[in-house]
């Protein structure tokens, strides 16, 4: 179970404080709505270690993942754009789910057949849609398979077919894989995909 | 919290921008005691210096901008071919050593040159081009070339949707020119002239050689002065610490300009042609331009086909080996620096530590040659060190320092750039630093690194100020292999070295960030 309880942030030199209290099963998807600003981003930061929170616990399985650095947390996470080096190969993206050592062929291929992109490992990820962007990002969050999935509204920039089809990928391998899935997004057809739902504002996650 | 790859990027530039800090303090703190304990003989006239010094950089500030605007308004409104190459060329001016310059110059304009042969079957003569005259000249090929380079990349990148909206309204060329071109060149402008003041009241080998004596002398070649010809270091140091004060004060509104040369020239948004008679105008003015600023460039080349008699003389052989090893080692070192302290600031999320950071390499633009190399020359003294032998590593410290704030300028904005676009993906992938760098940086940031090379290299390779101050019968570069040359009479071995500075220069200033750019791209 990954659990937030009373972890507090606020940016430097404001007086906004956030309060985060919430907690995501294995293979639940938690959605978060709120308005643009209202600390969305904020809360995956949080959790992904990108800033620091000035009090309050997150777990996952009962250890502590405050202490830990960005890079040593057991978190994956696929955000709006960007998510692939536009200059390397769609290959050599996914071999960076094992910076530290060698990712078979075989392995990779797998990853992109699971999310529909047989055979396009060569290309460079430039050469991309938007939708095989994702899905490719998708493919290296199956090699990653870290226990935590942050969503930072992902299927935005889709158009309407292609987003409807992400969200289905998305729901299965999570289930798959039970994943404790974060969806923060402000669009209702995002957030349907999701188990439960939060609303953020006022700084506070209330139950949507 | 910061990343452990965040951390393992600020340590190595805290430990640059520590280590450029102290050094320029230590160079400051060996001056000014050097002052306080100095015993000068015959102080120079500093007040005098000051207001002819002021008099030449104010009149190289005002013609440089005003051709540099007419220049980069005369590019973006015409299209032609060569436009690129003409725009790559222009870039190049903020590399062109100065000697060369005003060798040039000397080349068109001086008793025996191309002007004055011309004219002497019809009985006149120009006046001869040493003085005031010939250093604004100089400045001018230089500095309006420079500001152009900076200036027209704002008039090729404006919005499309504003030069629809002007094109709709059926602007008049003045019109067009006053509500679209000058609202995009005006914020420039206020920097620019800051930098092109500071380069002109800190000139050296343009003054040196034009000057024409002590009249229209700068503090550099005071200083200059007090140390090779009167052996006067009390006055040295003394004129050391105006320069550096006045540089200090200039300095603040020159960095709120980007110093990154446009290499290559911009795209532009939507065609406009303006009516025939106003794009004659332009063509005019490229070709005055070309007259003018660009004549005394060819005539250096040109003057330097006859160079048969240099290559049989073994110093010059010497002068080109340490000129190339000189060059190389300070554009290396000052890669190595920038990537150090642009990398740690890509990292740091607090803006007084990006500032720390920048800060010490930033202050070296304030620092003129002459002077930095007076602070070494005086720490050489007072270590009881013979600068005949330490001469050589002076040469690359100093080509590296005075390159800094440039590799810093141009590595910083790369970096951070993609830091903000890939910064937390390759947290999150769990990246190395040296994954980082191989997969992330190194492909994207080639062409920066090859310009910062090439600056690196070419601000080296014209150098005087370091040298003169350095250099003996032992150690010599083409800069001051030129000079005596000059200084000599030897018009021919002059000729020759100046014409191959000036085709080093620009060649590695237009071949190194494409070679680079294609090198970094090859491994993806």
């Amino acid at each position: 179970m990954l659990e937030l309880d009373g972890l507090r942030f606020a940016h430097p030199g404001q007086d906004r404080q956030y309060a985060f209290s919430l907690s995501v099963a294995p293979g639940e998807i938690l959605g978060i709505s709120g308005a643009s600003g209202a600390g969305k981003s904020t809360l995956l930061d949080l959790i992904a270690g990108f800033v620091t929170p000035l009090s309050g616990s997150l777990t996952l399985d009962g250890q502590s993942l405050v202490g830990l650095a960005p890079e040593q947390r057991p978190v994956a996470i696929l955000f709006q754009a960007d998510n692939l080096f536009d200059h390397l190969s769609i290959d050599r993206n996914l071999s960076l789910a094992r910076p530290h050592g060698r990712l078979p062929q075989d392995e990779r291929d797998s990853s992109l057949e699971a999310v529909g992109l047989a055979g396009l490992g060569r290309r460079r990820a430039s050469t991309l849609s938007g939708g095989q962007k994702q899905r490719a990002a998708l493919a290296r969050c199956l090699l990653l398979d870290r226990p935590v999935l942050l969503l930072d509204e992902p299927f935005s920039a889709l158009d309407v077919d292609t987003a409807d089809a992400m969200r289905e990928l998305v729901r299965k391998l999570v289930s798959a894989r039970n994943w404790h899935t974060l969806l923060v997004s402000h669009q209702e057809s995002d957030l349907a995909m999701s188990d439960r739902r939060l609303h953020l504002e006022a700084e506070r996650l209330q139950t949507g | 919290m910061l990343s452990r790859s965040a951390v393992q990027r600020l340590v190595p530039g805290g430990l640059v921008a520590a280590g450029g800090g102290t050094l320029l303090v230590t160079l400051l703190v060996l001056i000014a005691v050097s002052a306080a304990g100095g015993d000068s003989g015959r102080m120079p006239d500093i007040a005098r210096i000051l207001y002819v010094s002021s008099i030449q950089a104010g009149l190289s500030t005002i013609f440089s901008l005003i051709f540099g605007v007419a220049i980069a308004w005369a590019f973006n409104r015409l299209s032609f071919p060569g436009r690129n190459l003409s725009v790559g060329f222009l870039s190049a001016a903020l590399v062109t050593p100065g000697l060369v310059v005003a060798f040039g110059l000397i080349s068109v304009w001086g008793r025996a040159g191309w002007v004055n042969t011309l004219l002497a079957p019809f009985g006149l003569a120009v006046p001869p081009v040493f003085g005031l005259f010939g250093i604004v000249y100089a400045h001018i090929i230089l500095d309006a070339t420079f500001a152009a380079a900076l200036l027209l990349p704002r008039l090729d990148g404006l919005a499309a949707t504003r030069l629809r909206l002007g094109r709709s309204l059926n602007l008049t060329p003045w019109l067009r020119f006053r509500t679209l071109d000058w609202p995009a060149l005006r914020p420039a402008l206020p920097g620019l002239a800051a930098i092109i003041f500071l380069l002109s009241f800190t000139s050296f080998p343009i003054v040196l050689t034009l000057g024409g004596g002590p009249a229209n002398q700068t503090l550099e070649v005071a200083i200059y002065a007090a140390v090779r010809l009167d052996f006067d270091l009390g006055a040295a140091v003394r004129l050391a610490l105006v320069q550096l004060a006045i540089s200090a004060v200039l300095i603040i509104p020159a960095t709120a300009l980007s110093l990154v040369p446009p290499a290559g020239g911009g795209t532009r948004a939507l065609p406009w042609p303006e009516p025939r008679g106003v794009a004659r105008l332009a063509g005019l003015i490229l070709i005055a331009a070309g007259l003018f600023l660009g004549l005394p460039l060819v005539a250096v080349i040109v003057g330097g086909t006859g160079f048969g008699e240099v290559l049989g003389q073994q110093s010059f052989w010497n002068a080109t080996a340490t000129s190339l090893i000189v060059g190389i080692g300070a554009a290396l070192a000052a890669l190595v620096a920038g990537l150090a302290v642009a990398s740690a600031r890509s990292a740091a999320r607090n803006p007084i530590a990006g500032f720390a950071l920048s800060a010490p390499a930033y202050v070296y633009l304030a620092m003129p040659s002459v002077t930095l190399s007076l602070g070494f020359f005086l720490g050489a003294h007072r270590l009881g060190l013979n600068t005949g032998t330490i001469g050589f590593w002076v040469l690359i410290i100093a080509g590296a320092l005075l390159a800094l704030p440039y590799a810093v300028s141009t590595l910083t904005p790369a970096l951070t750039g993609i830091e903000g676009r890939y910064g937390r993906l390759a947290t999150s992938l769990r990246l190395s630093p040296l994954q980082r760098w191989r997969l992330i940086a190194w492909p994207l940031i080639g062409r920066e690194i090859g310009l910062v090379l090439a600056m690196g290299f070419c601000f080296s390779l014209g150098d005087l100020g370091v040298i003169s101050l350095f250099g003996s019968e032992n150690l010599s570069t083409l800069s001051s292999a030129m000079n005596r040359a000059l200084g000599a009479y030897r018009t021919d071995d002059a000729a020759a070295i100046s014409a191959l500075m000036l085709i080093l220069s620009i060649a590695v200033f237009v071949a190194l960030p494409r070679i680079f750019e294609r090198l970094s791209r090859a491994g993806t």
